[in-house]
């Protein structure tokens, strides 16, 4: 009741008239009621009705929100942080140098930019992610949905199925090594199927339907609660084109990143956005760095740089909070995203195993 | 823009058309506090306005991976592909060409790319069940003269090829008609080209395939470094209307590139081969601006040591050549074996 009238989401217009009217707090606007508010201000009566059941609305709103304790109001001590942070989830990505080098692997509420150049793996990441984000707790990981914003339709369903079923056979084989009880259980819903249908694919062909997707994200989360995951691949390649005044473009990232900022702290899901690579010629050498300009480095909280060393693929840590900067090697295989296996390994007898020395094959010839 | 139409409230109406916004993406472009200085509107009237806005813009937009897998209707489902013509070149890339995307081919001069293309020219006019797209294509020349004799031999040999097909099938596709040649020797024609030609050819259902080449000759007189900038811009374009023409009309596009060689550059064509020569000593051309618009990079090449591969060039008359999928989201880097034979491209086991 003694909120402050400059706090309250009336029209601004609206504001000024009652600040130059002297009305400091909503209870001296309760207490006029609306005749002597329009008088006073000079507003028709419908105006001041309006803006009286919206300074009633707030007040009520904000009786609620200190009775329940949650919200933008709340405060927090560091431990409190500290513990909540420990008990979030990961989503697991199958490469253990890469979960280790983010330590644990991705994180939910937290923004994560992977960047590189095309053909080294970003969108292969994020199918796995997609995956991976609906492994059974029993298994270890967070058993949530996937929404999958894709702007350039680099998506291929029959990928996701082979990466799924892999997933899928990975955990059979725990669940048979283990015989637990709830192992079992969970395998019984846990199939391909399943697995692709609590995918959600958007296909946004611009930018404005990406921005529009991202509106009506904290509504589709909200009916679909158990979304622990959101990547759109790739945020660049709508933002790369089309933008005369690169300020506008600028204005519109920032915007992006604090609505997706906001909706991954509230919804409690990680948010990986894949970006490209483009050259940045020096004086003397030139280099190649994420796309979209210096303060968009802003917007993700951990940054991962895939390149190629010759023919391995390596992902660098270039920016977290928490982890030391490292680089690991990875590979994609057609189970999905790996660890590099080690060379001396000998080939089983079904030769998924790739000798680097030879040239790669389609599996089909490997009789 | 007729605002009415939209579920809002009459006063946002009132002032949406007051503040004379006539688009959605205008509104969009906006910030949210500009929005409430623009319409004098409250944050709340603001927040309600770009959900409905958003909500009619995405609307029916959502689906799962799993009605994606099991859409098995030809015009829109992702397993429908555009075949080659050749059954192994085909399982190299898992069915053919993906319909929504720009596919790249690159390679060397004479490694078979313009065969491999008039050949989809061809593939493109065969009905859905023979892995054809029942429409026909336009092939853009940007440096030489299209082999128009060539094509007529792969006309005339399409029964020898295509042996999978029904005669009677081949005998009433009328190949030549529906190939529709452009010429476009520099950027300004090229983009007209793209903007008008190509939009109403595909508007009007005529062509199914659009193949360019080589989008390398535009580019082939040296951008120097200042100029670097606009050669980018111009790529980024040229990539996201064709990027758009093929996602509005499901329709591949084809663009054959060629490759820089790693020692005869200059300082910047190394700087834009820096992340694309992996152990090769040539890299496409136009760098890694091009490379970011790609769905799919093939590579065609001609084989050094054409019996090299035991027991494999032993029937085959032309010379050796791989096609190598360098990059693809949904396939493996592989390679195969292939030739130019009279009838066409065929690959080999």
């Amino acid at each position: 009741m003694q909120r402050e009238v400059g706090s309250l989401p009336l029209a601004p217009a609206l504001r000024a008239r009652l600040a130059a009217a002297g009305f400091q707090t909503a209870q001296e606007l309760l207490e006029t009621g609306p005749c002597g508010l329009s008088k006073e201000l000079g507003i028709s009566k419908e105006e001041a009705l309006e803006a009286l059941q919206v300074v009633r609305q707030e007040c009520h709103g904000d009786t609620a929100r200190t009775a329940r304790g949650s919200g933008a109001t709340r405060k927090f001590t560091a431990l409190e942080l500290l513990e909540e942070e420990q008990a979030q989830g990961f989503i697991i990505t199958f490469c253990s140098a890469l979960d280790n080098m983010l330590g644990g692997g991705v994180q939910l509420t937290k923004i994560t930019e992977i960047c590189g150049a095309p053909g080294v793996g970003k969108t292969q990441l994020c199918m796995q992610l997609a995956v991976d984000v609906q492994i059974p707790e029993c298994f270890g990981g967070v058993a949530g949905e996937a929404v999958f914003i894709d702007t350039e339709g680099s998506f291929m369903v029959d990928r996701v199925v082979d990466i799924a079923a892999a997933c899928v056979q990975h955990c059979q084989l725990i669940a048979e090594a283990q015989r637990e009880e709830d192992h079992l259980k969970a395998l019984e819903t846990f199939s391909v199927e399943s697995i692709l249908s609590h995918i959600y694919y958007f296909r946004c062909r611009d930018y404005v339907e990406l921005l529009a997707q991202v509106y009506l994200l904290p509504e589709f989360l909200s009916e679909h609660s158990k979304v622990r995951l959101v990547v759109i691949d790739g945020i660049a390649f709508p933002f790369r084109h089309d933008f005369e005044d690169l300020s506008l473009r600028t204005r519109l990232l920032n915007g992006l990143a604090q609505q997706l900022i906001i909706t991954a702290n509230d919804h409690k899901s990680a948010v990986v956005l894949t970006n490209q690579m483009t050259t940045r010629i020096g004086q003397s050498q030139s280099t190649l760095v994420p796309a979209l300009g210096e303060s968009w480095g802003h917007a993700a909280t951990v940054r991962l740089i895939f390149h190629w060393d010759n023919s391995q693929r390596l992902a660098t840590l270039y920016k977290s909070p928490s982890q030391k900067e490292a680089t690991i090697p990875y590979d994609i295989t057609p189970r999905g995203f790996r660890d590099v296996q080690p060379p001396a390994v000998a080939p089983s007898a079904d030769g998924t195993e790739r000798n680097p020395r030879k040239r790669p094959r389609r599996e089909e010839e490997k009789q | 823009m007729d605002w009415d139409q939209f579920d809002l409230n009459p006063k946002t109406v009132a002032a949406l058309k007051k503040a004379d916004i006539k688009s959605i993406k205008e509104i969009l472009n906006f910030s949210e506090a500009d929005l409430q200085r623009l319409m004098k509107l409250s944050s709340a009237d603001i927040q309600c306005l770009l959900k409905t806005v958003s909500r009619t813009l995405r609307k029916n937009s959502m689906l799962t991976a799993l009605q994606l897998y099991q859409d098995k209707d030809h015009l829109t489902s992702q397993h429908q592909k555009l075949s080659l013509g050749c059954s192994v070149l085909d399982n190299l890339l898992k069915g053919g060409i993906p319909l929504v995307g720009i596919t790249e081919l690159a390679g060397e001069s004479s490694a078979g790319k313009t065969q491999i293309s008039l050949q989809l020219c061809l593939c493109v006019q065969y009905p859905y069940e023979y892995g054809g797209l029942e429409s026909g294509a336009v092939y853009i020349c940007t440096e030489d003269a299209f082999p128009s004799k060539r094509l007529h031999q792969l006309i005339d040999q399409q029964h020898k090829l295509r042996a999978d097909v029904p005669a009677e099938v081949i005998q009433k596709i009328k190949f030549g008609n529906s190939i529709f040649v452009e010429h476009a020797a520099d950027i300004d024609t090229f983009h007209k080209c793209i903007t008008k030609r190509l939009s109403l050819l595909l508007a009007r259902g005529m062509v199914r395939l659009v193949v360019i080449d080589s989008i390398a000759a535009l580019f082939r007189c040296e951008f120097g470094v200042s100029e670097s900038v606009t050669k980018a811009r111009y790529l980024q374009t040229f990539g996201a209307q064709l990027h758009s023409l093929s996602t509005r009309f499901r329709t591949p596009i084809m663009c054959i590139n060629q490759v820089w060689y790693q020692n005869c550059c200059s300082f910047y064509r190394r700087v834009m081969m820096q992340s694309l020569v992996v152990g090769n000593r040539v890299a496409p051309a136009l760098g890694i601006t091009w490379a970011n618009q790609l769905l799919m990079r093939l590579m065609a090449s001609r084989v050094s040591w054409p019996g090299q591969a035991s027991g494999v060039a032993s029937h085959c008359t032309g010379s050796l050549r791989t096609l190598r999928v360098v990059f693809a989201p949904h396939l493996p880097p592989s390679s195969c074996y292939y030739t130019v034979q009279l009838e066409g491209v065929k690959g080999i086991k």
